[in-house]
């Protein structure tokens, strides 16, 4: 049986790789978090923690932000998925794109762009004084719990709008003959349903809350989370404390963890086989009801790709030095061309590297937590809970902590960077290409295996095809999100490593917006390209790029 | 072209039984058909032949070779599925020319294949449709000519008519069983409709709680239930249960006011007691002497009547009325029922067992 040989050997190899390049550094992180700056062994760090109302109030923060962050996206992201999926809405993909925009828009420049039309001397705010209207700056958590809720809807929109256009249209017409009213068949039948995928775009909103900490660092003013204050203690040049960096990192991690337990738990009974046959059709709104179903889904969508436009449009504008004037010029891309080259070289070959990784070992990986259930699969489907729950910041840290000294010193190099982001991301992948798979009824490929294919091949010609749009889709995502990765590369770079969105955190710090927008526009380009190429190669299945 | 020997096989589900230690064998080229209600494990028992359901206990053998552990791929089946299992995002021609390409035949042979298999089910039109653009029915058909185009050795077939109108399905069950008969394929046929059962299948097996009650020509299972839950599931039959009396010799019952039969020569010698006389409402006759009855309603169904009539006993009893009577037969309406008793068969009233003489106690 060459082909149990072959899973074996699989298996064997991932948790090799889940050893090395997660339970070293998470372990290393635990280990530094007991030791004071001296390496004595020591729980000071904890009772410091405990005791320091500094801590308490981070704590707190990082809590009201996730939950007004998870709050905001559900309730955007699941007006917007229900919209468009079961009314007609002229220019839906539009619409879909803008939710795409706001995905891949890339990190602070959202906050940085509210802070142009909203902030202190913001253009908005500027503009509504003249007229009378006085309005406060952004600053502060309102503005951070705005941002959260239009830059992460687009994950409860995606996986919602998904699940709902997978529901089995005849399971609702059969609600609707046993007499239900079209409210009682939503809360009953599609609710139950789309509930998964809510609580997973929901978890997804408030994981990437949690993590976050260059929003609450531009906008908050002050506003500490336990993200802001792990970076603080680890980046400060002067009394950088290691030790209660890695502390605060424990804590953000379990921090995490109980919310994906909590996930897990309220969604556990939620399992159901998907339908590609019998989907739901739209119902064409007629009236206000029209109106406010377009109003409310534009709405969203162009406020969520508002830091989008602002960044296009200021990376044209004119300056002289870091400050803006008056009229259009392509100096900011003329800066960009004659001095960060390599930084965006850096950005395009780590994100490439990590990317190919990804779809081939979580591709592999997905195949085999889904396909090959048992004791041990079980098991690594819950390992790969640990990077899902994992900062980038954390890991950042943990890579340091993990790869400075002993057997295998990566710091510095561009390797280290590229395993980071290939980590965090693995198992989205695993996942996606787990559930789709388990979405794909097993009795297609027992049809072919009946015709004569052996099993493997009747995996790769049968179910192959029905999952590589969402592998590819996957694939796609993950080069977004590698190439837009901050948190942890931030930690890790050197001179010679910097990446785009590391470039663009320290030009926003210096107050070189006009090269920050540009690289920000350069970015969203290449992110727009790659969710164009994957629109393409999948030639009319749109709805699994996500 | 396979003979089919299952030895004391058993499957369970994480503890529960559902097939239990069932033995059959199954000749080369016969139409052999599965028939029991919803949840007896028919579909079960179809899967463990095709190698796609593990195995607890016992043999299959195909032509006295084991084959528990060959892969379902070397089994050389087509099977037909209960939820069809279309590839999604292939045509109606690609979908049956798929067992086609593995099986190394000229493209221009197997185009002429599909096609001709896709018209004896009658989807010729549609072969460039997507299985998502079928009605239910269309895609069982589609299924069907997917397991017949190959010539398998074997064909599994689980409800393959399910979806099908009335006048379809008699003549899907004419193609498959021409084609079966054609190519003397072995074939395991599982439906809950009797009547098709009886139609098409060589022999039958009755089946319930995964344990076989009968197996049986549909003749014999229809003339000579071994059980009450089998002479129950295949046709109607009225139960009326009695006492049954030994006296000089003979074995007598009295099926009511003074209609006393002798059944000596039918049943085992060493059955008494409470017994159930199955009757066949064919077995039953309006007539001018015989058993007392009032009617209690008639429903015309063309050829015949099904008329309803109760004994004075209080037993309801269903006979057919084939004399094209102008007038209805009225409620209360008194008449005398004349019982062939050559066509009654005998189960104790206990254990529901057949009593006749010849059965297997
Ligand atoms: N995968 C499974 N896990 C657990 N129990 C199962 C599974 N498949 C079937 N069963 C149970 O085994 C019994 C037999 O099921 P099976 O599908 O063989 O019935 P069937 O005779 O084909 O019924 P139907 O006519 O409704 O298709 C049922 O009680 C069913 O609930
Ligand atoms: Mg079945």
């Amino acid at each position: 049986m060459p082909r149990l040989n072959f899973w074996t050997v699989v298996m064997i190899l991932t948790w090799l790789m889940l050893f090395v390049l997660l339970f070293i550094p998470v372990g290393s992180v635990l280990t530094a978090s007991f030791y004071d700056q001296q390496g004595n062994v020591t729980i000071a760090n904890y009772l410091k923690f405990l005791s320091e109302p500094r801590f308490h109030q981070a704590f707190f923060n990082t809590l009201v932000v996730g939950f007004g962050g998870l709050f905001g996206a559900l309730l955007l992201g699941s007006i917007m998925a229900f919209c468009v999926s079961r009314f007609v809405i002229r220019g839906g993909k539009f619409v879909s794109l803008l939710a795409i925009l706001a995905l891949v828009s890339p990190p602070f420049i959202g906050a940085y762009s509210w802070i142009v039309l909203f902030g202190a001397g913001g253009v908005v705010r500027g503009f509504l004084r003249d007229m009378g209207i006085n309005m406060p700056p952004i600053y502060g958590v309102g503005g951070i719990l705005i941002v959260f809720s239009l830059k992460f809807y687009p994950y409860v929109y995606l996986m919602v709008s998904g699940a709902l256009s997978n529901v089995n249209r005849s399971l609702e017409e059969a609600a609707e003959g046993l007499g239900l009213t079209p409210w009682q068949r939503t809360m009953k039948i599609s609710f139950p349903m789309v509930f998964p995928a809510l609580t997973a775009g929901g978890l997804l909103a408030l994981i990437q809350a949690i993590a976050d900490f260059g929003t609450p660092r531009l906008l908050g003013r002050g506003y500490n989370v336990l993200a802001t204050e792990a970076f603080t203690l680890y980046s400060a040049e002067v009394g950088s404390n290691m030790s209660m960096a890695t502390t605060i990192s424990v804590v953000l991690i379990l921090v995490s963890m109980v919310f994906v337990m909590l996930q897990r738990y309220v969604s556990r009974r939620n399992v159901y086989h998907g339908n590609m046959i019998n989907k739901p059709i739209r119902i064409q709104l007629k009236g206000w009801r029209n109106v406010l179903a377009h109003f409310a889904v534009y709405f969203i969508g162009l406020c969520g790709a508002l830091p989008v436009i602002i960044s296009v449009i200021y990376s044209f504008r004119k300056t002289s030095g870091p400050v803006f004037q008056d009229g259009f010029a392509l100096q900011s891309y003329e800066r960009i061309l004659f001095g960060l080259g390599d930084v965006v070289r850096n950005s395009l070959t780590f994100s490439m590297a990590a990317v190919a990784l990804i779809v081939i070992v979580g591709t592999v990986v997905g195949v085999l937590v889904a396909r090959r259930t048992n004791f041990n699969t079980a098991l690594l489907d819950g390992a790969f809970m640990v990077p899902y729950v994992m900062p980038g910041i954390v890991i950042g840290i943990a890579f340091i902590a993990a790869f400075n000294t002993g057997p295998i010193v990566l710091t510095g190099t561009a390797t280290i960077i590229i395993l980071s982001i290939f980590i965090r991301r693995l198992p989205y992948t695993v996942r996606t290409t787990a559930s789709s798979l388990r979405q794909i009824s097993p009795s297609m490929e027992e049809a072919a295996i009946s015709l004569g294919y052996s099993p493997f091949q009747a995996f790769l010609r049968i179910t192959v095809p029905l999952i590589v749009p969402g592998i590819i889709a996957g694939g796609m995502l993950s080069f977004v999100t590698a190439i837009n990765e901050l948190s942890s590369s931030l930690v890790l770079y050197v001179g010679s490593t910097m990446t785009m969105p590391v470039r663009i955190y320290l030009l926003i710090l210096d107050g070189d917006f006009g090269v920050a927008a540009a690289l920000s526009t350069i970015l969203l380009l290449l992110s727009g390209c790659a969710v164009y190429i994957a629109f393409r190669f999948m030639g009319r299945n749109e709805q699994a790029l996500l | 072209m396979t003979r089919i020997a299952l030895q004391a096989l058993r499957k369970e589900y994480a503890g529960q039984v559902a097939i239990l230690d069932l033995t059959l064998e199954i000749a080369d080229g016969e139409f052999f058909t599965l028939l029991g209600p919803s949840g007896c494990g028919k579909t079960t028992l179809l899967r463990m032949i095709a190698g796609f359901n593990s195995i607890e206990a016992g043999t299959i053998s195909f032509d006295g070779t084991v084959i528990n552990d060959r892969p379902a791929s070397e089994r050389n089946i087509g099977m037909v599925f209960q939820n069809y299992a279309l590839f999604p995002q292939m045509t109606a021609a690609k979908n049956v020319g798929f067992g086609l390409q593995t099986r190394k035949i000229a493209r221009a042979e197997a185009e002429r294949r599909v096609a001709e298999a896709l018209e004896s089910v009658r989807m010729g039109h549609l072969k460039d449709r997507l299985p998502g653009q079928m009605s239910g029915g269309q895609q069982q058909r589609v299924a069907l000519a997917r397991a017949l185009v190959i010539q398998p050795a074997l064909l599994l077939m689980d409800e393959p008519l399910s979806n099908l109108d009335a006048k379809l399905r008699v003549e899907m069950r004419d193609t498959i069983r021409q084609a079966q008969r054609d190519a003397g394929i072995t074939t395991v046929y599982v439906t809950h409709d009797q009547e098709e059962a009886m139609a098409v299948s060589d022999r039958i097996a009755v089946m319930n709680l995964g344990v076989v009650q009968q197996v049986g020509t549909p003749a014999e299972i229809y003339r000579r239930p071994a059980n009450r839950f089998v002479a129950e599931f295949i046709g109607k039959t009225n139960l009326l249960e009695r006492d049954l009396v030994r006296q000089d010799g003979r074995a007598l019952i009295d099926l009511g006011n003074g209609q006393i039969i002798d059944v000596t020569d039918m049943i085992n010698p060493s059955a008494s007691g409470r017994v159930q006389v199955s009757v066949r409402p064919e077995a039953v006759k309006a007539a001018s002497t015989g058993l007392a009855a009032e009617v209690v309603d008639e429903t015309f169904l063309g050829s015949h009547s099904q008329v309803r009539a109760q004994l004075v006993s209080g037993d309801i009893v269903e006979f057919l009325e084939f004399s094209q009577r102008s007038v209805l037969w009225q409620r209360g309406e008194k008449v005398f029922l004349h019982v062939d008793t050559n066509l009654l068969t005998f189960f104790d009233a206990a254990s529901g067992m057949s009593i006749m003489a010849g059965a297997a106690v």
